[in-house]
């Protein structure tokens, strides 16, 4: 039907992982107390877990439709992006404050993932341009206009 | 009819320059992606200290009433919607703006928003004492029995297996339990202290449609040919107005659906946009085109959702109760200037309820007028280059889910669960149902728990939650709901299993 | 570029001259955030707002406040947030309820105490008073109380939540009727107390003085009593519950005032408490307070250290059953 047959380990491993995320609600939400703050959660835990190893079982039997997993070439294309993108949420906003921080991920993303190639100079001034123009904007909106007080650790 | 006496004072020159401040400066507050309806509002509380009371409201009002629709914006050209009411706009209005069309449907939108939203103004002016014996109908056993509505809209929303949609549902319903219990106060499922006020909706709502766009982005990689960037065609605004006409049905059952939803206090506008949408859905003939990029469904959502901000006013203005975050701030604004909504609003005060009534209903044509001049251009966004976007909205999203209630935990769990939902997503379950189940969760919870205790100390929990005709006919809607969901995906599992067959 | 570096230095400047600064003769140098723990557009909030519209002002404060809402679970999770997470810089400050904060502790489950904080200044005191719909049967305290007696938990009674200054009234209630209600907590604090009230949900509901004045000027409720000392302003014609005989004292009153968290230097608390209160006497405030009907009553430091210890001791020994 199809050319690309879906990778059905990687569906073995996502929806185990929602099923042992399943289980553990289950068995926390079974465990605690007191009992009446506890009884929705019960009721939508056992859902839940019910629904969890439906999808795990069919999973392993090969019959999931939907969804088409991740290839390998999606997987090389995005590691370095997200991990910038980790780094930058939870250690450097917090860490070298939310501009400071912005700037230098906007910079490093912009110029990872920007098709203009990286030996010409105007490329790099273009980037330049557009994450200060950005920060501006940020700046402004944030800082300004709506009067938000973020962390800022080194500089403004 | 007193209120067209009012209609000259909003158009004196300051009052009618504030008008246009709110309606252009809340368009595009609402358009950009990460930043809500009740935050826009509540920013704008210090002016409003400064401000004669009618300006003050007419500010309010107008930033409210445009920042709903705004939302549409970044809901359809990016998929990320800017508040829960705007969740059932992405579906097919995003759909819309990777088929080229993001110019029609951003015109769509605004046009159906006005429609719904003039005939949400009106019946606030012409049915208030009415709406509000209706707004006081709903005790708690009507809305879990409401919020259970909702949830069986779960299984049918955007997905294409109607188990995943339904577990993801049921992991955004768990999910609202996380944090303190609101009723009994135990701690329920903190496992990391950023978790300790619960999980935000709106820092949630970035996390999930924002961050796995962001991810999207990256996984395409170094493009150099340009051919990922969008096409957007042009389209007459008069074409537009038009296919609105042809979709009268949807038009009618989101006015509709909005109108009344919208009235209920502390439901209403979150969830009228996703139930006019399944509504529509149900009703209309080209069920299977929803999701694809079809106008039905968006002109439902979005008159639904603008059509719910005249009557969730209803509540506030005549009972002094504030239905919605957004509603409480508007209350702010009239006990500043000594005025008490209510009985002594409308006696004493006309001259403030009307003007601001009179305003929210010029406001809504005003927001019409400029969202389909900037329908074109905004449209526009869509061909910005992937790698610029992904870190534009990647940046606007922390500060976006940070600025919500100053919080950096919520910038963790909105990076959390946003990366969670990419990996959910390559695998088939979809964001909209996890948000549903995020915000009837708490709705059906602390309904169920207060109707009970409320049962057991007077006539027992079957009467009260089975009992009156109100009851019956919510019950009877989850029922049918429920049995024509249940058919239909017998249906087409026949149909794709034969198809199967011949193939 | 050259703005980027221009910039760096002044922060560094900054940053030397907030080092070399001591005691605090410079405070507040930046705008100061204080965190109230409802939500927006709540009593709580509003009358935040109000009372610190003036610290921008050169004979208050001179820096602005700006209000950051934390709402959740009774006021819990902002608490929470003030005693484990916030800076104790004096750049963070917390507008305290009591006895809210106070009977939550009491009853555990959360990170703070009474010692987890320090008071600079109360700016109001907000009583519970007893409402019921504007077509109930009850007219007075001794209906409700006949009824309570005659029928022992079939008396629905909402509030804005458990261990909240509306739950300790109707603890209260119960122990000098000696008899036994239904208390109903909603979630989304008083206005959903006072829409299932005003609906009819329950048959009556223990709420703040300020917002069921102003339901009772629109009609919509009866106010048949209030649980304080004294009758208030607003209400010169209600009894108090002592007055309709039942020994309700004060402690259910609900104090709003702003505290920080502890850690925080001596010298910022002491320039707070000397300014904060004066802030609190500005005309303006007063005159916004009134208009909007929230009762203000303002104490100093040392005035809010007695009153949370005088309340800690009550709270104990009415929680103590429970």
């Amino acid at each position: 039907m199809s050319t690309i047959t879906l990778p059905r380990l990687q569906h073995i491993i996502g929806s185990g992982i929602v099923a042992a995320v399943g289980a553990s609600v289950c068995y926390v939400s079974y465990t605690q107390q007191p009992s009446e703050a506890f009884l929705f959660p019960r009721l939508i835990s056992t859902v839940f877990l019910v629904l969890a190893l439906w999808t795990f079982i069919k999973a392993c039997l090969g019959w999931t439709k939907v969804g088409n997993g991740i290839s390998m070439i999606q997987f090389i294309n995005l590691a370095p992006g997200l991990v910038i993108a980790l780094i930058y949420i939870f250690w450097a906003a917090k860490g070298l404050g939310f501009y400071t921080a912005t700037t230098i991920a906007f910079f490093i993303l912009f110029s990872l993932y920007d098709p203009a190639p990286h030996t010409v100079l105007k490329s790099w001034v273009k980037r330049v341009i557009t994450t200060a123009c950005f920060m501006a904007v940020m700046y402004g909106l944030f800082a300004l206009l709506l009067k938000v007080y973020t962390p800022r650790e080194i500089f403004f | 009819m007193e209120f067209i006496y009012y209609f000259g004072d909003v158009f004196t020159p300051i009052n009618f320059s504030l008008l246009l401040l709110g309606t252009i400066g809340g368009l595009i507050l609402g358009a950009t992606p990460g930043l809500s309806p009740t935050m826009a509002v509540a920013l704008l509380i210090p002016f409003t200290f400064q401000l004669e009371a009618a300006q003050g409201l007419i500010l309010l009002g107008a930033a409210y009433t445009s920042t709903v629709a705004g939302g549409a914006v970044s809901a359809i050209l990016l998929k990320i919607p800017g508040a829960p009411a705007n969740i059932a706009t992405t579906l097919d209005g995003h759909a819309m703006a990777l088929k080229g069309e993001g110019a029609k449907a951003l015109q769509l939108s605004f046009l159906s928003s006005a429609v719904g939203g003039v005939f949400g103004v009106l019946l606030l002016i012409f049915l208030t004492p009415v709406l509000a014996k209706w707004a006081l109908a709903f005790g708690p056993s009507h809305l879990f029995w409401l919020a259970i509505l909702g949830v069986t809209v779960i299984g049918s929303l955007d997905s294409n297996s109607v188990v995943k949609g339904l577990l993801s549902g049921c992991i955004g319903l768990w999910l609202a339990t996380i944090g303190f219990d609101d009723i009994m106060g135990a701690q329920r499922f903190i496992f990391h202290p950023s978790l300790g006020g619960g999980i935000n909706i709106i820092a949630a709502l970035i996390g999930l449609f924002a961050i796995p766009q962001v991810i999207t982005m990256f996984a395409k990689g170094r493009k150099n040919d340009g051919s990922e960037a969008i096409k957007v065609q042009k389209y007459p605004i008069k074409s537009a107005i038009a296919e609105m006409m042809r979709n009268k049905r949807a038009l009618g059952i989101g006015t509709l659906t909005g109108s009344i939803i919208g009235l209920i206090p502390g439901v209403g506008g979150q969830i009228a946009g996703l139930v006019a949408y399944d509504q529509s859905k149900k009703f209309s003939s080209d069920r299977d085109k929803f999701g694809t990029g079809h106008p039905e469904g968006l002109i439902a959502a979005e008159s639904a959702n603008n059509a719910m901000v005249g009557p969730s006013l209803v509540p506030l203005l005549t009972l002094s109760i504030p239905g919605s975050p957004t509603a409480a701030v508007l209350l702010g604004g009239l006990l500043i200037h000594g005025i008490f909504p209510g009985t002594d609003l409308f006696d004493n005060h006309p001259d403030v309820a009307w003007t601001f009534i009179n305003s929210m209903l010029i406001g809504q044509i005003l927001m019409c007028i400029f969202g389909l001049y900037v329908a074109g251009m905004a449209a526009r966004v869509a061909q910005v280059p992937q790698s610029m976007m992904a870190a534009i909205v990647l940046g606007l999203a922390v500060f976006g889910s940070y600025s919500v209630q100053s919080s950096m935990g919520d910038v963790y769990v909105m990076a959390t669960l946003g990366v969670m939902m990419y990996f959910l997503e390559r695998f088939g379950f979809s964001a909209a149902p996890l948000v549903l189940g995020l915000i009837l969760g708490p709705i059906a919870e602390s309904n169920f728990i207060q109707g009970s205790m409320i049962a057991t100390a007077t006539d027992g929990l079957a009467p009260y939650f089975f009992g009156g005709p109100l009851n019956i006919f919510l019950i009877a809607i989850v029922v049918v709901s429920i049995f024509y969901s249940a058919y239909m995906e017998l249906r087409s599992r026949r149909y794709t299993s034969k198809e199967e067959i011949m193939a | 570029m050259k703005t980027l570096l221009a910039g760096a230095a002044i922060a560094l400047m900054g940053l030397t001259q907030t080092a070399s600064a001591d005691g605090h003769a410079n405070y507040p140098e930046r705008p100061i955030m204080m965190m109230v723990s409802y939500g927006a557009g709540g009593a709580t909030d509003f009358q935040a707002r109000i009372v610190t519209m003036t610290a921008g002002n050169e004979d208050a404060l001179g820096m602005p406040v700006a209000i950051i809402n934390k709402p959740g679970a009774g006021g819990r999770v902002g608490w929470n947030w003030l005693a484990g997470q916030a800076d104790a810089d004096g750049y963070t400050l917390g507008a305290y309820n009591v006895p809210h904060f106070i009977a939550q502790s009491i009853k555990g489950g959360v990170e703070y105490s009474t010692a987890s904080f320090e008071p600079i200044a109360n700016w109001g005191a907000d009583p519970a008073v007893l409402v019921v719909g504007a077509d109930s049967a009850f007219n007075t305290l001794q209906d409700v109380v006949d009824f309570a007696k005659a029928n022992p938990g079939k008396l629905t009674t909402s509030g804005a939540g458990l261990f909240v200054g509306h739950h300790i009234a109707a603890l209260q209630m119960e122990k000098a009727g000696d008899m036994k209600m239904a208390y109903i907590p909603t979630k989304g604090g008083g206005a959903a107390a006072m829409k299932a009230v005003i609906a009819g949900d329950v048959m009556a509901g223990i709420n703040n003085l300020s917002d069921a004045f102003r339901a009772a000027s629109a009609g919509n409720v009866k106010i048949l009593a209030v649980a304080d000392l004294e009758r208030n302003e607003f209400l010169p014609n209600v009894p108090t519950m002592m007055e309709s005989g039942l020994a309700v004292d004060n402690a259910s009153v609900n104090f709003r005032g702003v505290m920080v968290p502890k850690g925080t230097p001596q010298g910022i608390i002491d320039k707070l408490a000397a300014t904060v209160p004066m802030m609190f006497e500005n005309k303006r405030v007063a005159g916004k307070m009134k208009a909007g009907g929230s009762p203000m009553h303002i104490m100093n430091r040392d005035e809010v250290l007695a009153m949370w210890a005088a309340r800690e001791g009550t709270l104990k020994e009415l929680l103590a059953g429970l």
